[in-house]
């Protein structure tokens, strides 16, 4: 019998191997090292279905491979650190999805990046490989701190990436922003590793002795935790190291109020901005609460706080998302209320419905920017939707692909995004009837469902609709077989996704077995045990409260309703700007819309606060300078003056010598003999 | 195997050392006019690379250890040979070794070389006796044998006023010194009716009214020691016999002589002088030993650091090591859990500095015989004519001064760890606030070899010559400071359990 999880570090290596290629001969390859990416991608794509089949098969692993450190310490706690991987079906899902989207990534870039004579190829598929090894990595990752280290490789590629046109003014100091936005959460999350380590002496995620086992057997009072800094209450400790490692989460999914550097990121080139949001690094934030789910459902507080940020940021970013000129930043903030969504249903305990969505979103946004890529490639990288119009008839395979994209991100029936969007409201009701602060996160979710409607329709509407409104719309640049192709894939997996998990219709119709996704993540067909939806649900702090009707009633008037005011935006867009010359009407909006342009000022917040913590850190700096410095100084002095002194009494007479030798043994003599009492 | 030879043969190392020291008489007298330099060094490398051999043949034999049946006492117990004693028999044969190599290059052009070789190799033996010795009396006798020869090695440039002078010094205050240690020895042999370490321990135990006479003796006894390893007060020799002495001389005499010091303190104050005796005796030598360390470090540190001349620095620095590795007694404590640890830890600093400091001295030795200058400016540029010799100095200087991946790092890493553990933490503190400073000085040697430009274009002419066994001998000793790196797991074990057979 072959092990095929002897075979889950190829997945992550296949794709360094082609990043060290591309990187030391990728000049020398035709296209610039894109097909070693390819194969590579591919590769790991294969395995990671023999993978899901062999999860599927009952088989789960968790295994340490290398441990790099033991019998070592922080503080009063022993530690082990070690390299593992952790394959159960959840991440056995997310290879899948990390690994076919990278796939497509690549060949859709031989049209994006190389069609389009970029220079400097070897280096960007040298980053993409990397990017997919680092994502990869942290999805078998075993261990909160080999995840963190992923984690960080995973920000590194995207500042690489993002930064890949460093020639021009506006992608370095994106990706720079990037970088140093997302490193601010990551600055708590790393906090939130050493907390973990020091209170549970492991960082693991499954088994026996991992951090979520033990922090529920300390809670039962069956166990104990190796330490708590003095007197904090154990469940307050648990919601404070929670929400640390939430800051990595926060930064890296782009939730408020560390969102602010993904619109920036749009600077990269197309095929990395699909994979940073719909398989790479945005989902790397929402998988982590997954992965670690067992321990956040033991808090209460990190949930709700969890669930309050995520139904706040999917409304918030989707009223920016209104006023988008381009499309690729309608996009993105489409995306942040996106994941925000993701968060809401993780915050109130739909584990299944996050990983749902989380699914169906990695295909329908990949889908959605590739899409935008080959509208960017056609109209000659004019991003702005007012110059475009009218290409609907001249990309017609874009343009359905996109159309089918558009539908799943409204959320309208039957497309994927429909059914996991209405799961994680579904969840936030039932769960939220009985929790104000879960009800409020639920109502913000919902009022994003008209608002994501009418800014996804607003822009397929001007892009593909309506008379061409420049000439390059009148006359766009064809694409080839390596753009049509991966858009066709992703388009038939945006329609059909939705139908692995039919919870509503299970629940209504009453048929068993079609919430596959439910059972999947149940271990129903094997899996590790402390790591199902079950005992999530059992550890979690949730009971189900429902509308009139029972279960049955409030599934139906919970669609109805999401359904009904999806549609409701994207008639109210249908009529604004499905016209042969559409105009603008944010002037309607008033006062507002300088407020959504400017997307709430909070980049200027956030300039603002980084020049008062210049001004925090010029205090700093003075007393760096005037007490450390001074303290080091001084020391130097001290010893260059005492030196010099010492070297006078070296006069170089040995009489003088003889001197000071006797008279310092006989002062080591007197001390010693009256402290001793050796003259009484 | 080693159990079937008589038990005589655990002094085999010393027999290599004494009949090669014999042996380089006896080539010299039959040929007394011939310039048997070469041959000279030969037999000195060989004889003492063999009792290097015998030494670390029988380190791993397990002779003298506790598990196969304890230390072997020889001549009415004058004498025993432990693991600690095979232990310090091998750092000073590989010193030995290091530095006659280097010395074939270095008295190239000498009119006698002969007798040097001899000295040296006789003053290892008098070193590996000093390991060896059981009785106070051994001791003297072994240190003078130490002693001797080296007064004579300082001044051996007989035409070079700094030379003869800087041995006219080192003897004056060597004389006195061992004056006092005598003295010493006769005081606790007065209060204790024994020379025998056993017998010492027992008296003291017994003083009965004796503890001033004891404690007098004791102190004076701290005084030979710190003597012997340059420590304040009794370190105003050593500047001046290294910076006088032939590079090779100072590079033996601050890492094997300074060795030999720490062995009789290490022996002395564990199985003649126990900590516990002496403290309930009122005889507080930790304290004294703390004192003397804390001061060591800090006053060869900051003199260190305002030198000009290479040589001197080096001089001054190897005084700081001994206040290093002087936290290794005065961190011993009545009921320390990690006594051992922390003693283990200052043998294994002294085997680590043994090869660092003598390639570092062995490497000024070089620049010597090139001709090049003393100073830390005549230095500059250096890595551009001599790469290797160069990068081998900055491994010895990054070592010294206790960075990361460097041997010297984990031995001082292990000797602070030591004496925290055991309650120290002030000498710790000094020691590494002390490691800081050490940087300054250390690093200046560094950027001038690499960074700085040379004074003139033709400043770097100077280096016309490839001294052979010079550059062997540093890179050799550069290659042991590394590889001591994924060795050090061995020599610590050894280090502590030595120092455990101690206590």
């Amino acid at each position: 019998m072959i092990d095929v999880f002897s075979y889950v570090p190829a997945i992550v290596l296949l794709p360094f191997f082609s990043f060290l290629v591309a990187l030391g001969v990728g000049k020398h390859l035709p296209k610039g090292g894109a097909f070693g990416g390819i194969a590579a991608t591919a590769g790991s794509f294969l395995l990671s279905l023999w993978v899901l089949a062999t999860v599927a098969g009952g088989e789960a692993a968790n295994r340490t491979l290398y441990t790099w450190a033991d019998a070592g310490g922080i503080g009063p706690t022993d530690i082990e650190l070690s390299f593992g991987i952790l394959i159960d079906p959840l991440s056995a899902l997310m290879l899948v999805i990390v690994t076919l989207v990278a796939l497509l990534v690549h060949v859709f870039s031989l049209g994006y990046m190389n069609d389009e004579g970029e220079t400097g190829l070897p280096r960007y598929y040298a980053g993409l490989g990397l990017f997919s090894a680092s994502m990869l990595g942290f999805v078998v990752a075993d261990n909160l701190l080999m995840a963190f280290m992923f984690f960080e490789l995973v920000g590194l590629c995207s500042y690489l990436l993002i930064g890949f046109h460093f020639r021009e003014p506006g992608p370095p100091s994106a990706a720079k922003k990037a970088f140093l936005v997302t490193r601010f959460g990551d600055y708590f999350f790393l906090i939130g590793v050493v907390a973990v380590l020091a209170t549970f002496g492991t960082a693991q995620f499954a088994g026996e002795g991992s951090f979520p086992a033990l922090a529920e057997a300390a809670l039962n009072g069956s166990g104990s935790v190796a330490w708590t800094p003095g007197g904090v209450e154990l469940q307050t400790w648990l919601t404070v190291v929670g929400l640390l490692v939430l800051g990595g989460v926060v930064g890296k999914s782009a939730q408020f109020p560390l969102h602010t550097w993904l619109p920036d990121a749009m600077e990269g080139p197309t095929p990395v901005s699909a994979l940073i949001h719909a398989a790479t690094m945005v989902a790397a934030g929402v998988y982590l609460v997954a992965r670690m789910y067992g321990f956040y459902a033991l808090s209460p507080t990190a949930l709700a706080i969890i669930a309050f940020i995520g139904g706040f940021t999917a409304l918030f970013a989707a009223t920016m998302g209104l006023v988008k000129d381009e499309l690729k930043q309608v996009l993105a903030y489409s995306t942040i209320s996106q994941y925000g969504y993701m968060m809401l249903a993780l915050g109130a305990g739909g584990y299944v419905a996050a990983v749902f969505h989380l699914t169906t979103h990695a295909f329908f946004k990949a889908l959605l920017f590739l899409g935008a890529g080959a509208v960017i490639i056609a109209m000659h990288h004019n991003e702005d939707m007012w110059d475009m119009g009218g290409l609907k008839s001249k990309m017609p395979v874009t343009y359905y692909t996109f159309l089918a994209g558009s539908l799943a991100l409204a959320g309208i029936f039957p497309f994927a995004g429909f059914w996991s969007k209405d799961e994680i409201l579904y969840e936030a009701l039932v769960h939220g009837l009985n929790d104000p602060l879960l009800l409020g996160g639920y109502l913000m979710g919902l009022l994003a469902v008209p608002v994501t409607a009418f800014y996804t329709f607003r822009m397929v509407f001007l892009t593909f609709h309506g008379e061409p409104r420049s000439a390059t719309a009148r006359d766009p640049e064809p694409v080839r077989w390596n753009v049509k192709g991966p858009l066709t894939v992703l388009g038939v997996l945006a329609v059909v996704t939705g139908f692995i998990n039919m919870v509503p219709v299970q629940k209504v119709l009453g048929v068993e077995g079609i919430d596959l996704l439910h059972l999947w993540l149940d271990n129903h067909w094997g899996g590790i045990d402390g790591l199902s939806s079950h005992h999530y649900a059992d550890i979690g702090p949730y009971s189900s409260g429902y509308l009139v009707g029972g279960e049955v009633g409030t599934v139906l008037v919970g669609a109805a309703v999401s359904l009904g005011l999806a549609l409701g935006g994207l008639l109210v867009a249908w009529r604004l700007y499905n016209v042969p010359s559409p105009t603008e009407h944010t002037a309607k909006l008033g006062g507002i819309k300088d407020v959504l342009y400017n997307n709430y000022y909070l980049d200027e917040l956030q300039v603002w606060l980084a020049y008062r913590t210049e001004d925090v850190a010029g205090g700093a700096n003075t007393f760096d300078q005037g007490i450390i410095d001074g303290v080091v100084n001084g020391v130097s002095s001290v010893s260059l003056f005492g030196g010099s002194r010492v070297r006078r009494l070296q006069s170089g007479v040995v009489s003088q010598y003889a001197t000071l030798l006797t008279l310092g043994l006989v002062a080591l003599l007197l001390a010693l003999g009256v402290s001793g009492g050796w003259f009484l | 195997m080693v159990n079937t030879l008589p038990q005589v043969a655990a002094l085999l190392p010393v027999f290599l050392l004494a009949f090669t020291g014999l042996a380089l008489l006896l080539v010299d007298t039959i040929s007394p006019d011939a310039r048997s330099n070469t041959s000279m060094a030969v037999v000195g490398a060989l004889g003492s690379l063999a009792a290097l051999a015998a030494s670390v043949w029988l380190v791993v034999s397990g002779t003298g250890s506790a598990d196969t049946g304890g230390a072997i006492t020889l001549f009415a117990e004058a004498i025993k040979v432990d693991t600690m004693a095979l232990f310090f028999t091998a750092i000073f044969a590989s010193v030995t070794a290091l530095v006659v190599v280097a010395a074939h290059d270095y008295f190239h052009d000498h009119a006698s070389p002969a007798a040097f070789y001899s000295l040296v190799v006789f003053a290892a033996t008098g070193m590996a006796l000093l390991a060896a010795a059981n009785s106070l009396a051994v001791v003297f006798v072994a240190l003078e044998m130490v002693s001797l020869p080296s007064y004579v090695l300082v001044a051996y440039l007989k035409q070079d006023r700094g030379s003869v002078e800087a041995g006219m010094k080192y003897f004056l205050v060597g004389a006195l010194s061992s004056a006092i240690f005598l003295f010493g020895i006769s005081l606790v042999y007065a209060a204790t009716g024994s020379l025998l370490f056993a017998g010492v321990a027992e008296g003291i135990g017994s003083l009965a009214g004796l503890a001033g006479v004891a404690g007098l003796g004791i102190v004076m006894i701290v005084g030979g020691v710190a003597y012997k390893t340059a420590s304040v007060p009794f370190h105003f020799w050593a500047p001046e016999a290294y910076e006088g002495a032939p590079a090779p001389v100072s590079a033996f005499l601050s890492s094997a002589s300074k060795a030999a010091g720490f062995v009789v303190a290490f022996r002395l104050f564990t199985e003649a002088f126990p900590v516990g005796a002496s403290l309930t005796a009122g005889i507080d030598w930790v304290l004294a030993f703390g004192v003397l360390a804390a001061v060591t470090m800090t006053l060869g540190n900051f003199a260190a650091a305002v030198q000009e001349e290479v040589k001197r620095m080096l001089a001054y620095s190897s005084i700081g090591h001994a206040g290093y590795v002087l936290i290794g007694v005065a961190a011993l404590s009545q009921s320390g859990s990690a006594n051992d640890a922390v003693m283990g830890a200052a043998m294994a600093h002294l085997l680590v500095y043994g090869f660092m400091n003598t390639g570092a001295f062995l490497f000024v030795a070089m620049a010597e015989r090139w001709g090049v200058g003393r100073t830390f400016e005549d230095y500059a540029g250096l890595s551009r004519r001599a790469p290797v010799a160069s990068v081998a100095m900055a491994v010895f200087m990054f070592s010294l001064a206790g960075l990361p991946p460097f041997a010297g790092f984990f031995s001082k890493y292990f000797l602070f760890m030591g004496a925290i553990d055991n309650g120290f933490l002030w000498l710790a503190a000094f020691g590494a606030v002390n490691s800081v400073i050490s940087l300054y000085y250390y690093s200046r040697v560094v950027k001038a070899l690499f960074i700085d430009d040379p004074a003139s274009s033709s400043s770097l002419d100077a280096i016309d010559v490839r001294p052979t066994g010079l550059y062997a001998a540093v890179v050799f000793a550069a290659v042991a400071t590394v590889l001591l790196l994924p060795g050090f797991g061995p020599v610590i074990e050894t280090a502590e359990a030595a120092a455990s057979a101690l206590f």
